[in-house]
């Protein structure tokens, strides 16, 4: 198995930019998500990987190979599509052998390919079927058959599973890290679902506006966002931001009715009136906190295993707080919601993390 | 199942809501077929008609006139519907690539003859390829012939004049049906099919044209059923000459109706074997394109 070497790589439509120069090793045998927003670019450069866009600068290797100018049948790779992109016209066997027909691969072989890659699949019954006479999680299965009866070092995927239902999606995902250890293959993963990143990635790339914010493990990222953008776009519910400002030493909060908390040590002492954005994890809030919100819920929302308060103080942002288990809370109660300011993230106004 | 009077009053005037449609259709369509048919087994010349049987069926096989109809008619269509079909899907691919450029202009180039007057187009076509038009001018400024071609006068080349104007009409025509149908899959196909290593030629054989099979089965039935009925352009171009080297079965009809001593029933014979033609092959062309499982 390959891995891959991004190195500088970039796009340019028309004289518009839209990846602008990303560069990234990828471990053989590594399973890594592409995040971000979308239009950041993640397909683009899976494309770019994948040989179905030009390259407009810098190089791209796989394994020890460059291949800029390599024909996309020649990188050794295979794309699994959010589309499925299966053939219609033909069955569920002809839709996975017709790579190997023109790889010149003899009738056994591929008899034994597709059925081997029925088995991984549980395809075997549905053999003969067209596309059309499949439910969606099927067609992303033969979509996934079809990409491995070629044996590729890399497995692109792009939203492989936009298009099923909740339940589906998540047995989709189980399939697919199932297969990413069965098979041990290079496996790049585009996703627009940072659930769908954390919990298949060994690694995760972190993507806005063609350029990587971060990369990292998914707990690397949780624990240890580099900016604000990461660690709102890592972490489900998303992480409150709360403005304040630098006074006396003090982070004294915005709309808090002058409310401050104390300043955790900096590298660099930030001068007085600075403004800065707290991060506070939804779950992080807790009941042995040292620091307290006062705020008054608004919206609860119990989902059995968990309950969201989504609270605020006065005309201040509304912030998500996990309950802990705690379902008594009803709208228009009042709530301290206490947390450590040692948990507690900083970042200054161009986004990026100073504590 | 008992009716209600609610349900046979709205019965009542569904029915009378249709009629005037129905009568319509009945005056101008069912009874004018009908009375074709009948009018197919009667003799005679002008109004002068009587039953006549099967007389009709064996005038047909030994009229040596609508013999040579039939096969010219049989010859068009046989070149000129593959032809045409092959090009019109070429172009449509073609037409269809995101890489070629001016794509609107060469989509209006190569679908404006469908828009132009049967007679204006089939006129031109004369001028053009008159002994001294336009194609032999060039052909002899080119040096490829000496003193031209005589196109009209020639029992081979007035065919091939004949099929090349209406593969010039109606190419664009049934490009456009393709066209249509290859906006509407899905771009990923063929990428995946580039990620396969499908070559060319095979992703044109062995994807878009099974894909296009029920647009390719429509054009091409509707296509047939054109050239079956082929009348303005032979008529204006080469009036069914030389020697009946180019003449239709619906010029046929035209003549045995209009320019020679009217012969009725004749010319209804006549028009039935076009609508026997038109059977037969659509259900040949149904059942080679049918869904094998
Ligand atoms: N063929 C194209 N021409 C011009 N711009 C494009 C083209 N394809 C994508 N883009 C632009 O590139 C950016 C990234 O697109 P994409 O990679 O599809 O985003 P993502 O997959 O992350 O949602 C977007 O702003 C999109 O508008
Ligand atoms: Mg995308």
């Amino acid at each position: 198995m390959s891995g891959l070497k991004l190195k500088g790589l970039r796009k340019a439509y028309g004289g518009f930019e839209v990846i602008r120069g990303v560069d990234l090793e990828i471990e053989p045998k590594e399973f890594v998500v592409f995040v971000g927003p979308s239009g950041c670019g993640k397909s683009t450069i899976l494309r770019m990987i994948a040989g179905l866009e030009d390259i407009s600068g810098g190089e791209l290797f796989i394994g020890d190979r460059m291949v800029n100018d390599v024909d996309a049948s020649k990188r050794g790779i295979a794309m699994v599509f959010q589309s499925y992109a299966l053939y219609p016209h033909m069955t569920v066997e002809e839709n996975m052998g017709f790579a190997l027909k023109y790889a010149g691969e003899s009738k056994e072989t591929i008899k034994r390919q597709v059925a081997e890659a029925a088995r991984i699949l549980g395809l075997e019954a549905l053999l003969s079927r067209r596309p059309k006479d499949l439910s969606g999680g099927q067609r992303q299965r033969v979509a996934i058959g079809r990409a491995i009866v070629r044996h590729p070092e890399v497995f692109l995927f792009d939203e492989p599973l936009s298009n099923l239902d909740a339940e589906l999606r998540l047995q989709m995902r189980i399939e697919i890290a199932r297969l990413h250890k069965e098979l041990g293959t290079t496996i790049i993963y585009v996703t627009h679902d940072q659930v769908e990143a954390m919990t298949l990635a060994d690694k995760i790339v972190v993507l806005r506006d063609g350029r990587i914010e971060q990369v990292g493990s998914p707990l690397d990222l949780y624990d240890n966002p580099k900016n604000q953008f990461v660690a709102g776009f890592i972490g489900s519910p998303k992480m409150n931001f709360l403005p304040a400002k630098i006074q006396g030493g003090r982070l004294s909060l915005v709309g808090y009715a002058g409310q401050s908390l104390p300043l955790p040590p900096l590298e660099t002492a930030p001068l007085d009136g600075t403004e800065v954005m707290i991060g506070i994890r939804p779950e992080h809030f807790t009941k042995d906190g040292q620091a307290a919100l006062e705020l008054t819920v608004e919206i609860v929302e119990n989902l059995g295993n968990e309950t969201y308060a989504y609270a605020r103080q006065g005309h201040a942002e509304m912030l998500t707080i996990a309950m802990q288990g705690d379902r008594s809370t009803r709208p228009g109660s009042a709530v301290s919601a206490r947390f450590d300011p040692q948990k507690m993230f900083l970042f200054d106004m161009k986004g990026e993390r100073i504590f | 199942m008992a009716q209600t009077r609610l349900g046979r009053n709205e019965n009542i005037s569904g029915w009378a809501f249709i009629a005037p449609a129905m009568v319509l259709l009945g005056i101008f369509m069912i009874w004018p077929i009908l009375w074709s048919l009948w009018m197919s087994f009667q003799t005679g010349r002008g109004m002068n008609m009587s039953f006549g049987g099967l007389s009709n069926i064996i005038r047909l096989t030994e009229d040596p006139i609508f013999v040579k109809a039939l096969g010219n008619t049989l010859t068009f269509l046989a070149i000129q519907v593959p032809i045409m079909i092959m090009m019109a899907l070429i172009f449509a691919v073609m037409l269809n690539s995101p890489r070629l450029r001016f794509r609107g202009l060469f989509r209006t180039a190569i679908f404006l003859p469908a828009v132009t007057s049967l007679v204006a187009y089939s006129i031109l076509f004369k001028s053009l390829f008159s002994t001294d038009g336009f194609v032999n001018a060039s052909l002899i400024a080119l040096g490829l012939s000496e003193r031209g071609v005589n196109w009209m006068g020639d029992p081979f080349y007035a065919k091939i004049v004949i099929i090349t104007a209406i593969t010039w009409r109606w190419t664009g025509y049934n490009m456009i049906f393709y066209l249509a149908a290859l906006q509407n899959i899905d771009k990923s196909i063929y990428e995946a099919a580039r990620i396969d290593g499908i070559p060319a030629h095979a992703q044109f054989f062995k994807i878009t044209v099974p894909m296009l099979k029920p647009v390719i089965l429509f054009t091409t039935i509707m296509s047939t059923i054109g050239t079956l009925q082929l009348f303005d352009e032979v008529q204006n171009i080469t009036l069914g000459g030389p020697a009946n080297a180019t003449l239709t079965l619906s010029q046929y009809i035209y003549n045995l109706t209009f320019r020679f001593m009217p012969s009725f029933g004749y010319a209804a014979t006549v028009s039935y074997v076009i609508v026997v033609l038109v059977a037969i092959l659509s259900f040949v062309q149904f059942y080679v394109a049918r869904d094998r499982k």
